[in-house]
């Protein structure tokens, strides 16, 4: 009993995952697709067409044998008529009667016949060969019971027989006078008939069925090849192999399909080509300004230096005022020019990560160390959140240090004068570093923004306190050199934090963070942005 | 995948357009070659069609006098063992029975019954009617006319007036009217040899036509249940006692007949034959297999499988007939001559005139009446010799003799009579002529006698009350082969009248010269011993016939006279029964030889 329930669940699961694979692979195949609903659509119409045909014969058959029928129970009624017209006495002359209509029929049995006197009760008619009187419905005795004279009506029924089996039979009767006659014909040839052309009917449709599918199979191949050949050129192209073409035939839509998508692709790379060399020229333009900055910049910050050193010389103080904007501006020039360089180096792809083994804890400890005293400033207090054990990792110092410069900074400047933390944490493939602050947050989509070149969260600040605007994004390219990941997450009000994620061997492929992105305890719907590098 | 929606139903239009067209072509034909066929095999009375009578079932409403009507008219349905007619019984009556082969009381119409009622729930009802005759158990028709007044005796219950009490008549077997008995009872031959004789011998009994495909066991059976009382013992049945069928099955044209285990002792070449013979009535089997107890057993002569056809040996009308058996006439001067076509060839001067030749199946001898009928001549047959007649048998006072024939065996036969008496002559070959001491019409005037070609059955012409009748004996033969008796004369036919002249046309047929009743004209007719309806014989013009003889597979040659002269005619196709009369043979008294 079990194995029985345990093999009929499986064969359900079996069956289950059959169709669940023809689902999928409907899905996927245009093919099977229009195979299957071809199928499905003229399986339909054959068996319409075949119900309708059979029918139709059969009702052809049957109004064909109807019409015999009622010919030869006319016949046979103007024999009765003839024969029997006016005899009170019955009995042979009945029997004369059945003979000779009988022996109209031959010896193949054509039919059989019944005769009955309605008004002699002994006895029930007279019926021919080894025909039983139940042959006659009772419907029809009672139709031409009710009927009046001359009147033929006919149905279709069983015909039953002493000692063979009963077969399916029209039977006709009429009414002459007091006589009842019926015809009854079996209708097994019709039958047979039948059964031969509805046979050969189905069979011809199963035959039209699969050819039709083969047809649409082949149909939907010559289109299906092309398009599949062109989702691979176009995948192909995607993955950035530009040359790639589809493979011209004929003049017929698909050709121009080919034609068009090779069109396409060429313009593609052409377009690409033009805004690389653009691009190139750009960075190369950038890298060469700022180098030829570099020059009459050290001039004029020598000239400068001197101006400030006598700044208390000069009689006016605006003067020396002016000599010491002058420095701080310049200084802050030279901050940008530096990160222009550094970035264009980045664009140019000149970066080279200078790896060594460290503790980001003594990189975390010296960074803050050195904002210390701006936090101060803002009144805000540095909390660290340090491991027991060293997290060594192959890092490129002055990028790692860059980068947490830039990330504390940041957070002293938009903390508001709220703590800072600053957490480390590390697992056996990677170390994390996080700088949260509790300042005004980032908005809906401020977390992919703080990354792009020159961003400012509130354009109408003044750019005294601020960096450069190429802080972040010098970051993030920082981290991606080193396979890193730098991503931010922020919310209104709630602050925002900075996470740092680096693999522990420089150039390894990041699966995860120590870290998460979202402090524990910053509930309610986050707002953050999840850039991988590498993506 | 712009092509698909376009594609699918252009495919099917095609498609639906191609079955259509298809269709269209389809036609039936109405030209070609000639297919041919071969005719169907002779068409045996029992494939004819049938009539069957439905009973009514009884009615509450019914009078006492409506139910014995409705009983009277359900005993003519076999349909399920009368199960219909039992339910008109009550009582100790319900135990009746007839049976798959009843016996029969033949009345020739019912009057309308007479009720009389006797008590408030007790009737007595009476019918009246002309019997004809009695059909036995075995099948054996015996006329036996009379009145007869039958008495029923009617209870009332609580689903109205029911047969309590049959008359005797009934209580054993049915009564049925002629036209019940034409309809449902078929004459069938069983076939069973004639004594010390390879010859079987057909022996005609009624059998209920219950049902078509029941026949061909109830045919067996009733082979098996022995001759009919008629026969009896003139024949032997080479079955031996008890033996029952036990199964008879049809797989296509094959029948398997099974028999009890004591067929083994039996002649399994005689059963075969018996049963061949019997079986070839039904055209629905071709061969048949003999079974005993399961076991197919084989005759040496035909193998496992047995065509009906075959045991021609045994044929009723001997073994092969001689195709080119030729026939014999008196020349017209007066000599015995062969047919050769049309021309006499005298093979014997004789020197006497002689009448009414018979010739000897092996052409060995031949014999023959004088002019007046009142001397038996016989000779010998020499080719074209003069040959000298002896007097076998000469008449008594008063009387005369019949037309001398032959039996297979060579013996002679010869009915001498008078107006009120007869006496019938036998001669084995090379003996001395005696009278067979039983007789059967001893008390009649026999104005023809021939025995049948299987020695068994005998054919006469009786006077009866001054009209003639065609009757049939039997002739039983004592242990060393002499005939005994001679008897059991049943009539044939009633529908000739005035018949003059009779010859065994084939073992089932008698060629007889006389008249149909309210014809003015004696002419030859076919008459079959079944009892079935006779036949005539040729077309055209026959002057007055006289004499008759016939043969199987002959023609029928008919001795005539016309204006004077006296011819001999033949039917110009030996094989068609209507062909014309040819009458070119001058000549006298053919006949044929046995």
């Amino acid at each position: 009993m079990n194995a029985v329930k345990r093999s009929a669940r499986r064969a359900l699961a079996s069956s289950r995952r059959l169709l669940r694979a023809v689902y999928v692979r409907q899905r996927r195949s245009i093919q099977l697709r229009v195979v299957t609903s071809t199928l499905c659509i003229s399986a339909v119409v054959v068996a319409i067409l075949g119900a309708f045909l059979t029918q139709q014969m059969s009702n052809a058959l049957m109004s064909g044998k109807v019409k015999a029928a009622q010919l030869q129970l006319d016949e046979g009624l103007s024999t009765v008529r003839g024969q029997l017209a006016d005899q009170p006495e019955t009995g042979d002359r009945l029997n004369s009667v059945i003979n000779t209509l009988k022996e109209r029929s031959g010896p193949s049995g054509l039919y059989e016949v019944y005769i009955r006197d309605v008004h002699d009760q002994s006895l029930d008619g007279y019926s021919s060969n080894e025909l039983r009187a139940e042959s006659i419905p009772q419907r029809l005795r009672d139709e031409l019971g009710n009927a009046p004279p001359d009147t033929t009506a006919y149905t279709f029924g069983r015909l039953t027989y002493n000692g063979r089996a009963s077969e399916p039979g029209l039977i006709v009767g009429g009414k002459s006078g007091q006589f009842e006659l019926y015809y009854l014909f079996p209708l097994t040839e019709d039958q047979h008939t039948l059964t031969i052309v509805s046979r050969s009917l189905w069979g011809v449709g199963v035959v039209l069925l699969l050819l039709l599918a083969a047809i649409a199979s082949l149909v939907t191949r010559q289109v299906v090849i092309p398009v599949r050949l062109a989702a691979q050129g176009a995948q192909r192209l995607a993955a950035g192999r530009l040359e790639e073409r589809m493979r011209v035939r004929g003049e017929d839509d698909l050709a121009r399909l080919a034609r068009s998508f090779n069109e396409m692709a060429a313009n593609l790379q052409e377009k690409i080509g033009e805004l690389e060399d653009l691009s190139q020229l750009q960075r190369q333009f950038v890298s060469d300004v700022s180098h030829e900055l570099r020059t009459p910049l050290t001039t004029i910050r020598i000239a400068a230096d001197m101006l400030y050193e006598y700044r208390e010389h000069f009689g006016d103080p605006a003067v020396g005022r002016s000599a010491e904007l002058l420095q701080s501006q310049l200084e802050r020039f030279e901050a940008l020019l530096a990160d222009l360089l550094e970035i264009s180096r980045h664009d140019a792809g000149a970066a080279t990560l200078d790896a060594e083994s460290l503790d980001m804890r003594d990189l975390v400890l010296r960074a803050v160390g050195d904002i210390q005293n701006l936090a101060e400033r803002k009144g805000s207090k540095v909390l660290l959140q340090l491991p027991g054990e060293p997290c060594m990792a192959e890092v490129d110092r002055r990028r790692v240090e860059r980068i947490m410069r830039n990330l504390l900074v940041n957070a002293v400047e938009h903390g508001e004068g709220e703590d800072i933390v600053v957490s480390v944490a590390a697992d056996r493939d990677a170390v994390a570093v996080a700088v949260r602050d509790h300042g005004v947050g980032l908005k809906a989509g401020e977390g992919q923004m703080v990354f792009d070149r020159f961003w400012r969260a509130d354009p109408a600040r003044a750019r005294t306190t601020g960096g450069t605007g190429l802080g972040l994004s010098i970051s993030r390219e920082d981290a991606q050199l080193h396979g890193g990941w730098l991503q931010a997450w922020g919310e209104p009000g709630a602050g925002s934090q900075f996470r740092l994620s680096l693999p522990r061997v420089a150039g390894a492929e990041l699966r995860g963070s120590p870290l998460p992105l979202v402090p524990p305890g910053a509930g309610g719907r986050p707002l953050f942005a999840e850039l991988e590098a590498g993506e | 995948m712009s092509g698909r929606p376009q594609r699918v139903p252009a495919a099917l239009a095609a498609a639906l357009a191609l079955g259509l067209g298809g269709a269209g072509c389809a036609t039936v034909p109405s030209g070609g070659r000639v297919v041919t066929g071969h005719a169907g095999g002779q068409a045996e009375q029992a494939d004819d069609p049938y009539v069957r009578l439905i009973p009514a079932h009884p009615r509450a409403d019914w009078k006492p006098d409506q139910l014995v009507a409705g009983f009277l008219a359900a005993s003519g349905s076999f349909d399920d063992d009368h199960r219909v007619a039992r339910e008109y019984l009550t009582g100790s009556s319900t135990a009746w029975n007839p049976g798959a082969r009843p016996a029969v009381t033949v009345v020739d119409a019912w009057q309308a019954p007479q009720a009389e009622q006797t008590g408030a729930s007790t009737a007595t009802v009476q019918v009246r009617g002309k019997r004809l005759g009695r059909i036995g158990p075995d099948g054996q028709y015996i006329a036996d006319p009379e009145d007869i007044s039958e008495e029923f005796q009617l209870t009332r219950g609580s689903n109205g007036w029911r047969i309590s009490g049959l008359p005797d008549d009934a209580r054993g077997g049915l009564l049925l009217t002629k036209s019940d008995v034409d309809r449902s009872f078929r004459t069938m031959n069983l076939y069973y040899f004639a004594p010390e004789r390879a010859t079987l011998v057909p022996n005609g009994i009624f059998l209920p036509l219950v049902n078509r495909r029941d026949l061909p066991s109830q045919l067996v059976q009733a082979l098996l249940a022995g001759p009919s009382s008629w026969l009896g013992t003139a024949v032997k049945n080479d079955f031996p006692e008890g033996t029952r069928l036990r199964r008879l099955t049809l797989d296509n044209d094959t029948a398997t007949v099974d028999l009890s285990g004591q067929a083994r002792r039996g002649d399994v070449d005689r059963m075969s034959a018996q049963l061949a013979w019997t079986l070839r009535q039904l055209s629905e089997i071709k061969q048949w297999k003999l079974q005993i107890d399961g076991d197919t057993v084989a005759p040496e002569a035909t193998g496992e499988v047995q065509p009906v056809r075959a045991w021609q040996g045994n044929a009723p009308d001997g073994p092969d007939a001689p195709s080119t058996r030729t026939g014999y006439v008196i020349d017209a001067a007066g000599a015995l001559s062969r047919l050769a076509g049309d021309r006499p060839q005298q093979v014997a001067l004789v020197s006497r005139r002689l009448v009414r030749p018979a010739v000897s199946s092996d052409a060995q001898e031949f014999a023959g009446l004088s002019p007046d009928g009142r001397t038996v001549l016989t000779g010998a047959l020499t080719n074209g010799g003069a040959t000298a007649l002896r007097t076998l048998l000469t008449a008594h006072a008063g009387t005369r003799f019949t037309a001398p024939g032959y039996d297979r065996d060579g013996t002679l036969w010869t009915v001498e009579t008078s107006a009120d008496k007869s006496w019938l002559w036998t001669r084995p070959r090379g003996k001395p002529a005696v009278r067979v001491q039983e007789w059967g019409l001893s008390g009649r005037e026999v104005t023809a006698f021939r025995v049948a070609r299987d020695g068994v059955r005998a054919a006469a012409i009786v006077k009866v009350d001054g009209a003639t009748q065609i009757q049939i004996g039997r002739i039983v033969r004592s242990a060393d082969g002499t005939p005994a008796e001679a008897g059991s004369f049943l009539p044939v036919s009633a529908e000739l009248a005035a018949t003059i002249d009779l010859a065994w046309r084939d073992y089932g047929t008698l060629a007889v010269l006389g008249r149909r009743q309210g014809d003015q004209r004696v002419l030859p007719f076919l008459v079959p011993v079944s009892g079935s309806a006779v036949s005539s014989i040729g077309v055209g013009a026959l002057g007055d016939p006289t004499t008759i003889t016939a043969a199987p597979g002959q023609s029928v040659l008919v001795g005539i006279e016309q204006n004077g002269t006296r011819q001999v005619c033949r039917q110009s196709s030996p094989s068609e029964q209507i062909s014309e009369w040819v009458c070119a043979i001058p000549g006298t008294d053919p006949a044929y030889p046995y």
